[in-house]
């Protein structure tokens, strides 16, 4: 029971810091407008949403704040009825108390008509009113209290309820059987794998047709960044080396393409096709200049190096001096757009397509390397240098061609979003770009092709969709690095190594002899 | 009998500390030899001298008659030097296989461009080392395993595998860091074997760095005994066992007289009773 209270206590403190800190950046407005547009009653931009949603956004937070609160640590025994409503109790008592305290403050506040604007940007008058629930002073506080109080009981009971009959358990675990026997039985059936690359084509063949226009061009940023994180992947996945300035490449990239083929400044007017080779042949070139000099480098000291590098690429794109070839801040225009054969590509679904066989391309590239001697000799540095160059590996060499090819893929992209935008600028080529690329792969999951391919949906794809969270993007994502550090340390979509002992012949009574082994010799 | 390793008065110094002073060493073909000495002897740094990781500041280290002294430790192993490591250095994370197929890497022709295109080289290549790195990993007692990660293989079997690795590169010297380190009695016996069993059956030159006297004396047949980076002793294990200056480098000094009564004492009664 002690133990209990303790818990409620803690968890409440934090879940009322939580809400408070919530309403300081405006996500008391932000949180109910998207659940009113879950609801299908989506107020009118910059319109405050009703009450009703603020109070259910508020409960459903209090709710889990009740159930976290009455759940018993792993370590501690179960815990009875009256000690999780104790828990939830005081959870929401605590909650709500810091909840009331600020909004008395902010009552406050905004009785005497202060504008707190200048100095958090989103708690504008309007926003402190729905925060009242539009009540004056005490009731407004005392609202907070018995909402949280409430719902934070409900919540207790709710959890304590689903623990009894271990609903979470069962489920989740038969779930987890079910997949793991669906995968088996699909691995004893080798052509199952085709079958699935056969309705992944049809899908990526018809979706463009269905999706419009501006699916297309969320699903194309999406892609591009594939083909950055695969690059990148090559060169911090498997070689290990922590390049920070990739985005370099991928400038080298869009400006071979907007200055060889725009009118201004230089109107050369280049073939697209030419250029695109160009580009990626260039940002290769780049990488191996880049790479001799640096790559003697390790951990720290070549990610900062390399940081550096990006900034001054971008950098010198914007200078005055090279204002006369690169256009300056202003970016160049009008840049080509792909056609084959004097059949034009412009429309989005067109380069979609482009983007997309490119896609296919560079992940066949990428899976055939992974697997071959030196890919393996890229993971061997990696994992231990001295080791890997004691084995009669040139880990120079191997560095140097893991750099060119990973700057490859990123002058290529690079190229088709200079075209797809008919524009490029200096400040496309931000810092930003590299750190992007760089979370995306390791949110999805280092080495793994699949997992770069959700990294890239996580984190290019959904901030589009989720455009109400724009403010919150950062602050969404560096939540999601957390969580997913805790959770998925290695990735949306872990890599695994090959199975090459047993690759074909018997796969099950070996693996069963792998296991007696390894088990006989822990003995 | 053709030499196979040479150093001659090699020297490494680390600022003020000479950790390796003038050592010469021969060590013939198909010969096991042993380095022994007191920890800080300089054992280790002397192996590094020899593999390419340190650079000797003065002398040569001659591999069959060819100096190899500052070149690459890449390189050093396309020559034919493989080691093991004091603390196992594997490819954690890789499968054991791929570690011992790392280990054929100076063998293998096919390259990045083979890989992407299937060049029929490449498949070919890439069947016959993954055959040959099984048939490695059950000459070492671990076939059935080359699916785990190295990481998560028992000590010993990590000790195993790393020879293998270091087989794989088929080597004419293989250098190993105290192998036996941190093995119970009867692992300890069964390495010793299989030292012995890969000079015997692979004709491999074997040099070790050991603490565990009872392996070093019974498979080595020439003996180098370091003391502050000085060479203090060399010879067969019956006659490093009886050196005075060796006694002294391990026990302190004075031991050697005491370690010479201790020996007349307990071969006294012997005497006695053949006369």
């Amino acid at each position: 029971m002690k133990t209990a209270l303790q818990q409620g206590l803690r968890t409440g403190a934090v879940f009322g810091i939580v809400i408070v800190f919530m309403a300081l950046i405006g996500f008391t407005v932000t949180g109910p407008i998207l659940l009113a547009k879950i609801l299908g009653n989506a107020p009118k931009p910059e319109q405050m949403p009703a009450v009703s949603y603020l109070v259910l956004f508020l409960a459903l937070t209090g709710v889990w704040c009740g159930a976290k609160a009455s759940t018993p640590g792993r370590y501690s025994g179960a815990r009875s009825l009256s000690a999780s409503l104790a828990a939830g109790a005081a959870a929401g008592a605590i909650s709500g108390l810091i909840v009331a305290i600020y909004a008395w403050i902010m009552g406050g506040v905004d009785a005497r008509g202060t504008d707190l604007r200048p100095y958090l940007a989103q708690v504008s008058p309007a926003a402190v009113k729905l925060f009242l629930f539009q009540l004056g002073l005490p009731a407004a506080a005392l609202a907070h209290l018995g909402l949280l109080v409430a719902s934070s009981l409900g919540g207790a009971l709710l959890a304590h309820l689903l623990r009894a009959v271990q609903f979470g358990r069962r489920v989740l675990g038969g779930l987890s059987v079910r997949t793991a026997r669906v995968v088996q039985q699909a691995r004893r059936f080798p052509y199952a794998i085709y079958v699935v690359y056969a309705v992944l084509a049809v899908l990526l063949i018809m979706l463009p047709r269905a999706w419009g226009s501006y699916w297309n061009y969320i699903i194309g940023t999406v892609g591009l960044y594939v083909i950055l994180g695969l690059g990148l992947n090559i060169i911090v996945g498997m070689a290990g080396q922590l390049v920070l300035g990739y985005v370099a490449f991928f400038a080298i990239g869009a400006y071979t393409m907007a200055l060889l083929t725009a009118p201004q400044p230089h109107a050369l007017g280049w073939n697209f096709w030419l250029v695109l080779l160009l580009g990626l042949l260039l940002a290769a070139l780049t990488g191996i200049l880049l790479g001799l000099p640096i790559l003697r480098l390790r951990g720290d000291y070549l990610a900062i190096v390399t940081l550096g590098f990006g900034e001054i690429i971008r950098i010198m794109l914007r200078s005055d001096l090279l204002t006369p070839i690169t256009a300056g801040p202003k970016g160049v225009r009008d840049v080509m757009l792909p056609s084959i054969f004097g059949y034009s590509l412009a429309s989005d679904v067109n380069f979609l397509y482009l983007i997309l066989i490119f896609v296919v391309i560079f992940v066949f590239i990428t899976a055939r390397l992974q697997n071959s001697r030196t890919g393996r000799a890229w993971v061997a540095i990696r994992e231990d240098e001295i080791a890997a160059r004691a084995s009669g590996i040139n880990t120079f060499q191997s560095k140097l061609l893991a750099l060119a090819i990973g700057a490859a893929f990123a002058g290529l992209a690079g190229a088709l979003f200079a075209s797809r935008n008919q524009f490029t600028g200096p400040e496309d080529h931000s810092l930003m770009v590299s750190i992007n690329v760089l979370a995306l792969a390791i949110v999805g999951g280092l080495n793994s092709i699949p997992g770069i391919i959700l990294g890239s949906f996580a984190l290019k794809g959904l901030p589009e969709i989720l455009r109400e969270l724009e403010d919150y993007r950062l602050l969404v994502f560096g939540a999601l690095l957390v969580v997913m550090m805790i959770l998925r340390p290695e990735g949306l979509w872990p890599a695994s190594r090959p199975n090459l002992e047993n690759h074909s012949q018997a796969a099950e009574p070996a693996a069963e002899k792998t296991a007696a082994a390894v088990k006989a010799e822990g003995d | 009998m053709t030499i196979c390793l040479e150093t001659q008065k090699v020297s490494k110094i680390f600022g003020g500390l000479t950790a390796v002073d003038q050592v010469d060493l021969t060590v013939k073909e198909q010969s096991i030899a042993s380095i022994i000495g007191p920890n800080g002897a300089g054992k280790t740094t002397l192996f590094n001298c020899i593999s390419g990781f340190y650079k000797p500041e003065r002398g040569q280290v001659l591999f069959y008659g060819k100096p190899i002294q500052g070149l690459s430790t890449d390189v050093i192993a396309h020559l034919g030097i493989a080691r093991t490591y004091q603390n196992i250095r594997l490819f954690a994370n890789m499968t054991a296989l791929e570690n011992v197929l790392i280990g054929q890497y100076p063998h293998l022709r096919s390259t990045w461009v083979d890989a992407i295109v299937r060049h029929p080289r490449f498949v070919r290549e890439e069947r016959e080392s993954i055959e040959e790195a099984k048939r490695l990993l059950r000459y070492v007692d671990l076939a059935g395993m080359g699916d785990n990660l190295a990481r998560n293989l028992p000590y010993g079997a990590q000790r195993r595998l790393e020879i293998a690795r270091a087989l794989a590169n088929k080597p004419k010297l293989l250098l190993l860091d105290e192998p036996t380190a941190g093995m119970n009695p009867q692992e300890t016996e069964e390495m010793t074997r299989f030292i012995q069993n890969l000079r015997d059956s692979l004709g491999i030159t074997i040099l070790l760095i050991e603490h565990d006297m009872r392996v070093v004396m019974g498979i080595s047949e020439q003996i180098t005994v370091l003391d502050y980076g000085v060479k203090i002793a060399e010879g067969t294990p019956r006659e490093i066992q009886s050196n005075a200056r060796v006694i002294e480098a391990y026990l302190g000094p004075g031991a050697a007289k005491l370690s010479e009564r201790f020996r007349r004492e307990k071969r006294g009664p012997q005497v006695h009773e053949h006369a």
